[in-house]
């Protein structure tokens, strides 16, 4: 067979060097080539990552064994010899940016997993790679202040699919110190962002700008040089699909944060939309979140009540043992909660509405508050008893005006009573506002959160005193309550008007352990009816205008681009089938019922489409049983497709 | 047992004496309406009513004995094993001293404050604040460091507390004793004590009333000068909402069945398909309708159903009913102001839940000039009386109605609601399976100990509900692709024949009949459909799939048109991609033939899954039945095949081990009774000792 000359870009030799000549025959196969190649650049190194790639067909020859006649490369082929894995830099969710090796030359779908892998992520199958948004190039000077990059190029993982975790660590991070901080970033969440980066963020202001985004997903069949992306490139990693398989914070910790820290973004920049309460209640979250991340290192507890009642019986055998007499004083122990008395100043809005604040002596018993004229008097019957229990308990506060109130929405038979107490400092008014709290959900004062929550409410009084104009970074204890809301509400309140309203959430939230927390944060977003719909523009087929489809993990959506109404719903478990024509890029799905939709699509390739709902239908395939094992060949039946290239 | 009765008789003395005193001292007396007698519950002793007791019938006092003395055996027996667990003989742990203690101030206060219409938290409030007590001071173990027979005695004497702890707060529980309207207007009066949840009772009356122990039965409330109505949820405690009552309430506790207690997880079409045309709700599948479950409360969240509508609000004060759009979100009721859109931003906050139970209203009609009787009203539990706080709203039709309380419970209870339903769908197959298995014994019939037939496969589909079978999820999932025939199955998986001449051009209905062969073949001509380049694009061709040219689908050529219709492909290229079947990957399809020459693509990683794939192109794939079955062998999750047979009875019956025997004392309250009793004689003792 006639010999001829195949010319081979190598890397190694520099950008400059011309293209290696080697001399084969078209039987020859890929792995003799490289062996050709290599011999004759006289480099010793580590070939062993290193693959063949033909620019001009766009295409890796990963198979050693086959000739180069099988491949049908010719003489005129331009071939180049590189290795497969590169360093890139990836955008987390939580806004940082990792430089890592990852894979050029596998489906992204196969690199998205080694990534995740290394990130200690379970189920990769649910992330993907994002191009990130067009930079408008006139700022370029400005952000000169690149953002900051962990490198974790060194990190390679421990090639057992077990992950030995030292510490709740994978131990490919108890590498060195800086990889443990990395790995400390990455599963815990990060303080809440200054409000001018939020506000500096792009927000999505319609259906068309959330249909964007989407458009940039890559596509998981083909791989990242296929696609396109170059050695240092910068892509985003994030959650494409909305269903979270088997979520267990004993295993997830960074994928828990993460998802979180997704979560997070996506409220505050808008692109899930929440009414104002709900946005108030994330924003107690994230704050309770961001406290308790910094205080709780690391968050296994072991169960509280078992704490609880190991605790209390200690602390009795000490009492006994000092006492001898047993069960009179155990009594005395147990009943006998601490006091709470002083003096306030109530007010009853219904009754002498023009009378104001009128001074008593108060006192705290168990879950009611009984106030007598005077001190002296508290020995005698109460002027009237309240019983908290199950009562709204909801702040009037400002710290400038030096205003403590506590308002009190305490149920009775005939109706709602609203009572004002009125505190002289703040001291008093968190203490009294603890014990309120408490009593509302049926606690006394010698309940084991009292302290807790007086220290909580201090904290967050000290939030008001912080300027709000003041560009700080979150501190240990104050924090700006404009960093925790999207900048709708920058507008429409000031600082101190959003305090006490986020407060008044907080008292909800402010006993949760840092994962219950976060699992709630998700569990709130997840119960937005917007949440999880992705949105593309489509035409359908007979109709004129542009309308959006919203892809989930149970249902098509089709919804008027102008209105936003919904029109129309298809459940995935009435489909039949779906065929994809890659020519004219039009999708035609059949339902059940002799239902047929066709259309084409507008702001994404058909592709996107086409693999977002097969991954969706591919998600909905696992089962709690099969833990683990990834079905890969299944994703790529039910997400491939053919590209008409 | 004497013993016990001559107890019974002395306390009813005792509470004669009781009362007297109680008259005597504090009681504005009580106007005897002889309604508010009989409907009486009575908040824990010290309250009760004697004349009322007197007042109940023969059985009630049997029925009520009954718990008492199974209270009392249960806590000697319980106190028994426990002593016999101790070494020491020098531990006397008689039941009373704790129980007494418990006692000492536990008639006081219910006695000191009986005036107070808030009566209830306050009188038992103290009792309840012991448990946590102790906790505030964090211990310090002294000198432990020794020998291991002081560990051991150190650790008794651990127990010992322990066990006295459990006492006392066992003695300090708060009991009612509550009569019980029956569906057929008696009464039942039974002893409740605050830990024991509506689940509880049920059980309890279950027992009791021999009725069929289905999902619907429920305990509610009804408030007669509110007219409302509202079923407790199972995971309630009973004592906390009847705590919430007057004195002189005329409210009734009624046991009866409540079909739309568990309704959204027999049909959840009906609340999360609402918008749905009526056929597609009518027609919806069992497996289907498990799906719905499944996904709205299985996930890490509780999916609330997305209402939305115009209602009548009773505007405050006023006696106005005024129309306003509002929607349902997990987080409370919102509405949307004039001239504002629905977007989440502009919507305004009506209620949130924390707070509120819903209540059906009863001809407000009526009462408050409301447009129709489909009214609900949201309040707070203590609220017994005309308030600004109650909010009245009132809906077209029933149907409406019931959407709307049912989505207030799901957003409101959330998961407890789901297991809830879970624990009572077990308790009622575990008695349906006893009365089946009593009556059949009893009839001498075949069936011994495993249910008829019938309740066979109802119990499978049962079980299918509870832990779905996963294999049969991804199948029904996405093709909803009924489990197949037994009988086809072996006639077309066996025939993997050569690609066969007679292939070519299946007009559609022929197509689904060929499908076997067409399977097979597609298994061996993977790099079929890989050139769509050259498809012709004829969009109505996609949809109409009109018979392809015979040719074609043989000799694997680069020009297969999209239209073109052979089965084959579909099972391989479109028929698991083409969406009908995800879990059929031809996981053993056999490597794809030699690379079409000329043609570029298969992309390196290189299997030969991969490039079947790649053209999902027009094909149609076959009906998901015939692919699935196909296609059906290797793929990981077959559907379990009595699936589809079984889910249409679901509620009524699941097989769950043997059923245990019947209890006769209600759990709860057993371990409380002997304290209870004592109890009482002290705080009798002490009474008397006063005057």
């Amino acid at each position: 067979m006639a010999a001829w000359d195949l010319s081979v870009t190598v890397e190694e030799l520099g950008p400059e060097a011309p293209p290696l000549k080697v001399s084969v025959t078209s039987d020859l196969h890929i792995g003799g080539v490289i062996l050709k190649i290599v011999e004759k650049t006289q480099i010793k190194k580590d070939w062993s990552d290193h693959a063949l790639w033909w620019e001009q067909k766009q295409q890796w020859l990963l198979r050693p064994s086959w000739t180069l006649e099988k491949y049908e490369i010719h003489a005129d082929a331009r071939l180049s010899l590189t290795p497969q894995h590169k360093p890139l830099r990836l955008g987390l969710p939580n806004g940082t940016t990792l430089r890592l090796q990852a894979c050029f030359s596998r489906p992204v779908f196969q690199t998205v997993i080694g990534v995740c892998h290394l990130l200690n992520l379970r189920h990769p199958e649910e992330l993907s790679l994002l191009r990130p948004m067009e930079v408008k190039k006139k700022k370029k000077d400005k952000e000169a202040e690149e953002e900051v990059v962990y490198d974790l190029t060194g990190l390679r993982t421990s090639s057992g699919p077990a992950h030995t975790l030292s510490n709740g660590m994978p131990m490919h991070f108890a590498d060195s110190l800086q990889t443990e901080a990395v790995y400390k970033m990455l599963s815990v969440s990060l303080p809440a962002p200054a409000p001018e980066t939020i506000t500096k963020m792009p927000r999505p202001t319609s259906l068309m700008d959330k249909a964007q985004v989407h458009s940039r997903w890559l596509d998981s069949s083909r791989s990242l040089l296929q696609q396109g992306v170059q050695e240092h490139d910068r892509l985003l990693l994030r959650f494409k699909y909305y269903c979270f398989h088997d979520l267990d914070p004993k295993y997830d910790a960074v994928r828990l944060t993460q998802l979180y820290e997704q979560a997070r973004w996506a409220i505050l920049l808008e692109d899930v939309d929440c009414t104002e309460e709900e946005m108030m209640l994330f924003a107690a979250l994230q704050y309770h979140i961001g406290k308790v991340s910094l205080s709780e290192p690391q968050p296994m507890t072991s169960c509280p009540a078992m704490d609880d009642l190991d605790s209390a019986l200690q602390c009795l055998e000490v009492k006994m043992e000092a006492e001898e007499s047993i069960t009179a004083d155990m009594l005395e122990t147990m009943t006998v909660a601490p006091e709470l008395q002083d003096y306030l100043k109530i007010f009853r809005p219904k009754r002498l509405t023009l009378k104001g604040y009128k001074q008593f002596w108060f006192a705290f018993n168990n879950t009611s508050i009984s106030y007598y004229k005077s001190k002296e008097e508290s020995l005698k019957e109460p002027i009237q008893q309240m019983n908290l229990k199950g009562c709204e308990v909801a702040p009037d506060v400002s710290v400038a005006g030096q205003k403590f109130c506590i308002r009190l929405l305490i149920p009775g038979a005939e109706g709602m009573n609203e009572v004002y107490l009125r505190c002289e400092n703040e001291l008093q008014y968190s203490r009294w506002m603890a014990a309120c709290r408490l009593a509302s959900k049926g606690k006394t004062l010698a309940d084991s959160s009292f302290s807790s929550e007086v220290q909580n409410i201090q904290s967050f009084l000290a939030m008001q005193r912080t300027n709000p104009g003041a560009n700080t970074a979150q501190t240990d204890d104050s924090i700006n309550t404009y960093s925790l809301v999207s900048p709708r509400y920058h507008k429409k309140y000031k600082a101190k008007q959003l305090t006490p309203r986020i407060l008044e959430a907080y008292q909800n939230v402010a006993q949760l352990p840092l994962t219950d927390a976060l699992l709630r944060f998700l569990q709130i977003w997840q119960g937005l009816p917007d949440f999880g719909v992705s949105y593309f523009v489509v035409r359908f087929k007979g109709c004129r205008k542009d309308e959006v489809l919203g892809v989930t993990n149970n249902r098509l959506i089709r919804i008027d681009l102008s209105i936003g109404d919904v029109v129309k719903t298809w459940r995935y478990n009435t489909m039949r089938q779906w065929n994809v024509n890659w020519d004219i890029q039009q999708m035609a799905i059949e339902f059940n019922g002799n239902v047929n939709i066709a259309f084409s699509c507008v702001t994404a390739t058909c592709k996107i489409v086409h693999e977002y709902i097969g991954g969706y239908i591919f998600m909905a395939t696992r089962t709690k049983e099969q833990a683990e094992v990834l079905n890969q060949e299944l994703f790529f039946k039910l997400t491939g497709g053919h590209e008409a290239i | 047992m004497d013993d016990i009765d001559a107890m019974f008789s002395d306390l009813l003395g005792e509470m004669d004496l009781l009362t007297q005193s109680l008259g005597v001292e504090t009681l504005p007396p009580e106007p005897p309406s002889s309604s508010s007698r009989e409907m009486n519950f009575s908040m824990g002793f010290a309250d009760m009513n004697v004349e009322s007791l007197n007042e109940l019938e023969e059985n009630d006092l049997d029925a009520l004995m009954a718990d008492l003395m199974a209270d009392l055996n249960d806590t000697e027996e319980k106190l028994a094993a426990e002593l016999g667990g101790k070494k020491e003989a020098e531990a006397p742990h008689p039941d009373l001293p704790p129980a007494s203690h418990g006692l000492s101030f536990y008639p006081v206060p219910s006695l000191s404050t009986p005036t107070s219409p808030e009566r209830g938290p306050n009188t038992f409030s103290a009792p309840l604040a012991d448990s946590p007590a102790p906790i505030h001071s964090p211990p310090t173990l002294p000198q432990h460091a020794k020998p291991s027979k002081e560990e051991i005695e150190a650790q008794m004497k651990a127990d010992k507390i322990k066990l006295a702890l459990e006492k006392l707060k066992e003695a300090k529980v708060k009991k009612l004793v509550v009569k019980v309207v029956m569906h057929d207007g008696s009464s039942k009066t039974l002893m409740v004590d605050e830990r024991q949840t509506v689940r509880d009772v049920l059980d309890n009356l279950f027992e009791k009333t021999h009725c069929d122990c289905n999902v619907d039965w429920s305990l509610s409330e009804t408030n007669p000068e509110l007219q409302l109505e509202r079923g407790f949820e199972d995971h309630e405690n009973l004592v906390d909402p009847l705590s919430a009552w007057t004195r002189d309430s005329e409210n009734k506790v009624i046991f009866q069945e409540r079909p739309d207690k568990y309704e959204v997880f027999k049909n959840p079409q009906n609340f999360y398909l609402w918008k749905k045309d009526k056929k597609t709700i009518k027609d919806m599948k069992d497996r289907d309708k498990e799906l719905l479950v499944e996904e709205n409360f299985c996930g890490t969240s509780i999916i609330v159903p997305d209402l939305e509508g115009v209602l009548y609000l009773r505007e405050d004060g006023k006696k106005s009913w005024k129309q306003r759009l509002f929607l349902l979100r997990a987080s409370g009721i919102y509405y949307v102001p004039k001239g504002k859109s629905k977007t989440s931003r502009d919507l305004v906050c009506f209620v949130q839940f924390d707070n509120v139970n819903v209540y059906y209203g009863k001809e407000f009609k009526n009462k408050y000039k409301a447009p129709t009787d489909f009214c609900f009203v949201l309040k707070h539990p203590q609220i017994q009386k005309e308030s600004q706080y109650i909010k009245y709203l009132c809906c077209d039709d029933a149907w409406t109605m019931n959407l709307w309380v049912t989505g207030i419970r799901i957003a409101k209870y959330g998961k407890s609601l789901y297991e809830n339903y879970k624990t009572s769908m077990k308790k009622a197959a575990v008695t349906t399976a006893w009365t089946n298995r009593t009556a059949a014994t009893a009839a001498t019939t075949s069936i011994p100990s495993t249910p008829s037939p019938t309740t066979k496969a109802k119990a499978s589909g049962q079980a299918n509900g509870h832990a779905p079978q996963p294999p049969a999820e991804p199948v029904a999932k996405v093709g909803n692709a009924p489990p197949p025939p037994p009988p086809l199955l072996p006639t077309q998986i066996l025939p993997p024949p050569p690609p066969d001449p007679v292939l070519p051009p299946p007009p559609p209905p022929l197509a689904t009949k060929r499908s076997p062969p067409a399977t097979s073949v597609s298994r061996q001509l993977p790099s079929l459909p890989t050139l769509p380049t050259s498809f012709p694009p004829s969009p109505t061709s996609m949809a109409n799939l009109p018979p392809p040219p015979p040719s074609l689908s043989q000799d694997d050529s680069s020009e297969s048109p999209p239209d073109f219709l052979p089965p084959p492909p579909p099972t391989l290229g479109f028929g698991p991609g083409a969406g009908s079947l995800p879990p059929p990957p031809p996981v053993s399809l056999p490597p794809p033939p030699p690379p079409d020459p000329g043609f570029p693509l298969p992309p390196p990683p290189p299997d030969p899954a991969f490039c079947p794939v790649t053209n999902r192109g027009s094909l149609p794939a076959p009906p998901p039945r015939q692919s699935y079955i196909g296609a059906g062998a290797p793929p990981p999750p077959p559907p379990p095949p009595p699936a589809s047979a079984g889910l249409q009875s679901t509620p009524s019956v699941r097989r769950t081990g043997p059923p245990p025997p019947k209890r006769t004392t209600p759990p709860l309250a057993a371990p409380g009774g002997g304290d209870f009793m004592s109890e009482l004689a002290k705080a009798m003792a002490k009474k008397r000792g006063n005057q």
